[in-house]
């Protein structure tokens, strides 16, 4: 029999009995959608928690840690495969003292690649990433931590929550910077003369402050020119900083699978790093048990589902008896026989597992936009703290998952009455009465 | 064409450990030339369809050979009767069995779809048999739209779709009246006559085994060539 006959024979006889097909299918269906959606919330945490709790930069970050650590080797690592950018903060070691308007403050200078930052996003809370060699971005505590002469010097007292700082405009404003050695003498002359264009984020963590000047790198040969034309103190005599600058590299990945492979050749190349693969494998093993779990919950719904399928098919095998009967006197095998139920089982895991993606893609679309609505609502607050909560994500491989169980489910569930059709005895089936 | 030696068959019956076996076929010897139509009287209970579901290859005979054209057939597992009866033979019965869901042409063409055969050539072959036996008006109808007389031709337009060279019936006119059953007759001989087809005819009516070229007669179990009056 060719196979779009078999088709054809099959859907003949789903046909004639709707209603029971229609319900049996229906079942398949909630069982299925069942198991998707609830997966759905599993894989919806789960990305909720690795793309924002662990923001996008910090996910595909691998520190490296190195004496030698030089520009050169850092250029290096941009010809790793999948490396997306390499970023070398070079922090100035030693002292330095701002003056801002009538103001003073102790800020670590920064430099680093503006065009490789920008790469991986640097966050601003307000203005651009430096262009001109003078020009910075200040970290989101700069202002905060200014103090006035009398501040500094203690004659006026701190109040509650401690001295007020600057709390004006930053933006386009301009600042001084006194260099020192690393005694903590300060030189008396050559200060650089800075603008500030933009201004930080605030660090993720809310007990972390950034007063931190962001400088292009193009600053470092004008401060090390300073620093030799004002002291004698030589750079080796300090024990802990063997350079000005302390290089601190992060290369980032394209994206989080690649993080281990870089991770690997890093190591391999002797480097010391750290990303946070290590955590998020640990993350991971969690997520892939809660997420098992979840499929097997549904995996049950499937299974009592299962249970209409196999009643429908021996019923209609039941039915069918003499027809069947008939069939294989005129010459269908027995394989045949089987086919064509089986392949009606299947058809309703097919159908009933169809509208399941169907009607668990629109269930995830509503709950991911109801249930922040209740949630806040319920929390009593405005937003989710600023984080995009996902409550339910359908990604192909659960669907594909979801397919299989629900399909191989119903095709197990026909395969009985399937077998049983085989089974049927010709000259019997001949001799009952419709 | 068909030869058939030592065959011997028996039911068994009641709750096992204790199951009766009533011997139905008791060495049964027959055989059927090509282009012949034979036909097997005998009294109802008497083994008649019981040797035909054996040659059918329905069930499995205790003991004896059938050899249909030279091949083996007694020997064959389900699948391998089931391709044989699809190549060999065509089936009528007593009371049709038609496919209820089914219209008449739908009916007719159900043996060539389970041949794989292509839906053109299949309509083709369908429509002219449907002519040759008088159905074309009705070919629409369910079998439970059709009269007996019509069911049965359907049938027997069923067992011929596929040129098998033999038809084995058993009681084709049972379930008709005496006028129908002239029609069905006359149609069997045609057949016979114009397409050299070879029948096995059950029945326990004289007028139908007059129809046959020999007349075997069954007789509890036992099969002789011939009529025996007393056991009709
Ligand atoms: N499945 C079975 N189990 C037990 N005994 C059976 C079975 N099938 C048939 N018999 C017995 O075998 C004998 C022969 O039956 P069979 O159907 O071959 O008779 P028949 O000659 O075709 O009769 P009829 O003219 O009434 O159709 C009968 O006595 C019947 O009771
Ligand atoms: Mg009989």
């Amino acid at each position: 029999m060719q196979f779009k006959d078999q088709i054809d024979f099959v859907r003949q006889h789903i046909s004639k009995n709707k209603l029971r097909v229609f319900m049996t299918v229906l079942a398949a269906t909630m069982g299925t959608a069942f198991l998707i959606v609830l997966a759905s919330v599993g894989f919806g945490i789960h990305d909720t928690i690795t793309k924002e709790i662990l923001s996008d930069r910090k996910v595909t970050e691998i520190q490296v840690y190195a004496s030698e650590m030089s520009q050169e080797i850092a250029d290096e690592f941009k010809k790793i495969d999948h490396v997306s950018a390499v970023v070398n903060r070079q922090e100035f070691n030693a002292q330095t003292e701002t003056s801002f308007k009538n103001m003073k403050g102790n800020n670590g200078i920064i430099a680093t690649d503006f065009i490789e930052e920008g790469k991986v996003g640097f966050k601003l809370a307000e203005g651009r990433l430096p262009e001109n060699p003078n020009e910075v971005v200040v970290g989101s505590h700069f202002g905060q931590f200014l103090l006035t002469e009398e501040e500094a010097n203690g004659e006026v007292e701190e109040g509650e929550e401690g001295f007020k700082g600057y709390e004006g405009n930053l933006v386009g404003e301009q600042f001084t910077v006194r260099l020192g050695d690393f005694n903590g003498d300060m030189f008396e002359k050559d200060e650089l003369k800075l603008t500030i264009v933009g201004v930080a984020a605030p660090p993720a963590r809310d007990w972390f402050t950034d007063q931190s000047i962001y400088t292009n790198a193009s600053l470092i040969p004008t401060i090390e020119k300073i620093y030799k034309a004002n002291t004698e103190v030589e750079l080796d005599d300090h024990p802990d900083a063997m350079h000005l600058f302390y290089n601190n590299v992060m290369v980032y990945a394209n994206n989080l699978e690649n993080v281990k492979a870089i991770t690997k050749t890093l190591k391999d190349q002797g480097h010391s790093v750290y990303s946070v693969t290590e955590e998020l494998d640990q993350l991971d093993v969690f997520f892939f048990a809660l997420k098992a779990g979840l499929i097997f919950v549904g995996t049950i719904a499937i299974l009592i589902s299962s249970i209409g399928i196999f009643n429908t098919m021996t019923m209609a095998v039941t039915e069918r008896t003499r027809e069947i009967g008939v069939m294989k006197a005129i010459g269908a095998k027995p394989q045949l026989i089987q086919r064509l139920f089986l392949m009606e089982s299947a058809w309703i895991g097919i159908l009933g597992t169809f509208l399941a993606i169907v009607i668990s893609y629109g269930v995830s679309i509503i709950a991911n936009f109801v249930l922040p609505i209740i949630v806040t609502a319920a929390l009593g607050e405005e937003d989710l703290g600023g984080i995009q909560v996902k409550f339910s994500i359908i990604p192909w491989q659960l669907v594909v998952i979801a397919s299989t169980i629900s399909i191989s489910v119903a095709m197990i569930s026909g395969w009985r009455p399937a077998r049983k059709a085989t089974k049927i005895d010709v000259i019997n089936a001949l001799r009952t009465e419709l | 064409m068909i030869t058939v030696k030592g065959l011997n068959h028996s039911f068994k019956i009641g709750k096992k450990g204790k199951e009766k076996h009533i011997p139905v076929l008791r060495d049964v010897n027959f055989d059927v030339n090509d282009g012949e139509i034979v036909s097997i009287v005998g009294k109802s209970g008497s083994g008649k369809s019981t040797l035909l579901h054996i040659l059918a290859g329905f069930m499995a005979p205790e003991s004896g050979e059938i050899k249909v054209n030279g091949i083996e057939t007694s020997i064959f597992n389900e699948t391998d009767n089931a391709e044989f009866r699809l190549n060999n033979y065509g089936f009528i019965f007593q009371n049709f069995q038609l496919m209820p869901g089914l219209n008449a042409f739908e009916n007719v063409e159900l043996p060539l779809k389970l041949k794989g055969i292509e839906k053109a050539e299949r309509q083709e072959k369908v429509n002219t048999l449907m002519k040759y036996v008088g159905l074309t008006e009705v070919q629409d109808h369910y079998p439970n739209e059709l009269s007996g007389g019509q069911q049965q031709r359907v049938s027997i337009a069923r067992a011929l779709i596929t040129d098998p060279p033999i038809i084995l019936a058993d009681e084709p006119t049972g379930s008709l009246d005496s006028e129908t059953e002239q029609e069905i007759l006359l149609l069997i001989q045609s057949l016979n006559k114009n397409r050299g087809i070879t029948f096995v005819i059950i029945t326990h009516d004289d007028e139908v085994a007059q129809t046959a070229n020999r007349v075997y007669t069954m007789h509890d179990g036992e099969l002789k060539e011939g009529v025996v009056q007393h056991a009709i």
